[in-house]
């Protein structure tokens, strides 16, 4: 019970907004649009697994909006010339494992700080991007949304598939050795090293692991409409990161787990459209889903203080 | 000397791919016409509308821009067509300050300037073609939604962000019509997309479940129009909540034929190349002057002149009938 205190407390954060809103504002279970809410955050989902192995390997990757960006266009114009779908999705995890890559030498190979090597992807990827689009959007063909499925079952291929990964990768985290190596890279690098883990290996691993789980989140976003927004992806690094930190995972590596992750991301985007269903004005949105933050933030560090005496 | 140069400057400009350089050194008056960037489909179809223009007026148009969004190659340009020695220029200025400079230059070497879409610093040009004002913006989209409704019922507005000067200007527009003229309509709610087309479709889904009389979205940034029609689209409410916006024609065709939107408001980018190539024209003919409260171009009729801005009028609303006339 103790152990997972604070992955429950988000938990119970999140069942006491439903239960608000379920007396305050039931319609905000009408299955077809909360079906439609749930299919939009299943990319962001699948964004947040990889981030939160980079986190817990005490790294960081704020480049993942722009890779999305990247990534979304790529395959869209691909799309947009006739390729097959079963091709455009190997295709787009591949283009984001690559960016993955990119970061990853940067930061394991040359031992430079993640956070401005991923800063300075961020900054040239978008604005390469803006450079080579000027905005302008990519139109596809109908078919390739919901991969030519009904629509319904293509929202829930999608969030099944989020689903699947967060479950496989949760377990993974604690039941593979592969997930255990991460944690321990996290925790204290050289005496990872001194057991017999190689510690920049884990970190490229784990950036281009995120690239490749990008690009496939940016596949999962393109296929929910017929055109691509150059821009789309804007902002993603903080709602992942936010979400990630909110359940629990430890900026400073190390702790957490995917289970709090999830909580964190459901908790942060329920904010918006309950709002939108209590009526209040959208000026709140941002100020609650800060507050949140820094809830978690505090809560961490007190935890951290009694811990350490 | 001076003519030797002009023809190596010419060929050189030929070279580079600008066509009609050359008509500097003929009788015809020769008016360069700079967009933001060339390649851009909102700028290609203002050049038909100046390319008519110039057909009317018997004039030369040079048509040169950055392929980028690049302002210290707008300078470069301007420079070179002051050496050049052309009539007249239009800018359509990426960056206000920076390009002032240059003109104000051209405008020693007895160049007319004008600009368009774009301003750039009062003194460094005649006069400006304003595409709209903020109030015939909000005005014509709060007509259509009346006009949609039948003057009845409640809309949401979805904006870029709640803090954007242009949209809370566009926004107390739309508010102060209401107010004025359609007292049985109701704003609901009032949500931002920061500029995101998946954004817009999260709200929009949450606006229809939230409030089920809710009749009309209006977005008032461009990528929500389409996100909004998205979500109507998914939540299968095609008719029953309608859609419309400010936003550009290519990326609301599919929407706009499928009958989940219905009117995209933006101005008619023909026109407004069209206009600014008549007033550059008499600007260098003398027959406009600062000063004037009307201008007359060709057969668009007479435009209103308020200070030192031409204004284009009211805004353009594309529906099916006309939006596959726009490419961009």
């Amino acid at each position: 019970m103790n152990r997972y205190f604070r992955e429950l407390s988000v938990v119970g954060a999140l069942v006491v907004v439903l239960v608000a809103m379920a007396i305050f504002a039931p319609a905000f279970f009408q299955p077809q649009p909360l079906l439609s809410l749930v299919t939009r955050e299943a990319p962001t989902l699948v964004v947040a697994c990889g981030m939160a192995l980079v986190i817990i390997s005490r790294q960081i990757d704020i480049s993942v909006g722009s890779i999305f960006s990247v990534v979304s266009v790529c395959a869209g114009l691909l799309a947009a010339r006739g390729w097959p779908l079963a091709l455009v999705l190997p295709a787009a995890a591949g283009i984001g494992a690559l960016l993955g890559v990119v970061n990853g030498i940067l930061v394991a190979g040359l031992r430079l700080p993640s956070i401005v090597v991923t800063l300075a992807t961020m900054v040239t990827l978008r604005q390469g991007l803006n450079l080579v689009r000027q905005g302008e959007f990519v139109n596809m063909p109908d078919a390739v949304q919901w991969f030519g499925l009904p629509q319904t079952n293509g929202q829930w291929l999608l969030v099944g598939a989020a689903l699947a990964l967060l479950v496989l990768l949760g377990v993974a985290m604690r039941h593979v050795s592969a997930g255990r190596f991460v944690y321990a890279v996290g925790t204290d690098a050289e005496a990872a090293r001194l057991a017999g883990i190689r510690p920049q290996l884990v970190t490229l691993l784990v950036f281009v692991f995120l690239g490749a789980l990008t690009g496939c989140a940016a596949m999962m976003n393109i296929v929910q409409s017929p055109q691509v927004q150059p821009l789309s992806g804007m902002g993603l690094e903080l709602k992942v990161i936010a979400a990630i930190v909110v359940g629990g995972v430890a900026i400073s590596g190390g702790r957490g787990n995917l289970w709090g992750a999830f909580a964190g991301l459901l908790l942060l985007a329920c904010v918006a459209p309950a709002l939108t269903h209590l009526h209040v004005e959208a000026y709140w949105e941002k100020a609650i889903q800060g507050g949140i933050i820094l809830l978690a933030v505090v809560a961490d560090g007190v935890r951290s203080r009694k811990g350490r005496r | 000397m001076k003519s030797l140069l002009r023809l190596a400057l010419a060929a050189g400009l030929l070279l580079t791919g600008t066509l009609g350089a050359s008509a500097a050194a003929s009788s015809k008056l020769v008016v360069a016409f700079l967009p933001k960037s060339k390649g851009n489909a909102y700028f290609i179809s203002c050049k038909a509308g100046a390319e008519k223009a110039a057909k009317e007026l018997g004039v030369e148009l040079l048509f040169d821009g950055p392929t980028d969004s690049n302002a210290a190659k707008q300078n470069e340009i301007v420079e070179n067509w002051i050496t050049l020695g052309v009539d007249v220029i239009a800018v359509a200025a990426e960056n206000k300050e920076g390009i002032s400079t240059a003109l104000r230059k051209a405008q020693k070497a007895g160049i007319k300037v004008v600009t368009y879409d774009a301003d750039s610093m009062p003194d460094s040009r005649s006069f400006f073609v304003n595409q709209a004002t903020p109030e015939g913006i909000g005005h014509a989209l709060m007509d259509d939604a009346a006009r949609l409704l039948n003057g009845e019922g409640e809309f949401a507005i979805i904006t870029a962000s709640l803090t954007a000067a242009n949209q809370r200007e566009w926004q107390k527009h739309i508010e102060a019509r209401l107010k004025e003229k359609y007292p049985k309509m109701k704003i609901v709610a009032v949500r931002p997309c920061d500029d995101l087309k998946d954004k817009a479709q999260s709200e929009a889904t949450a606006l229809m479940s939230a409030n089920p009389n809710l009749k009309l979205i209006m977005a008032i940034c461009s990528p929500g129009v389409p996100g909004a029609a998205e979500a109507v689209k998914q939540a299968g409410k095609t008719g029953k909540v309608k859609v419309i916006g400010l936003g550009l024609p290519n990326e609301n065709k599919r929407y706009v034929h499928e009958g989940v939107t219905d009117t995209v408001i933006l101005w008619n980018t023909g026109d407004l190349g069209y206009l600014t190539i008549y007033a550059g024209v008499a600007l260098a003919k003398g027959e406009l002057k600062p000063g004037a409260k009307s201008f007359k171009a060709g057969t668009l009729g007479t435009f209103a002149i308020a200070g030192d801005h031409i204004l284009l009028g009211k805004p353009f609303a594309f529906n099916k009938g006309n939006i596959d006339q726009f490419n961009f």
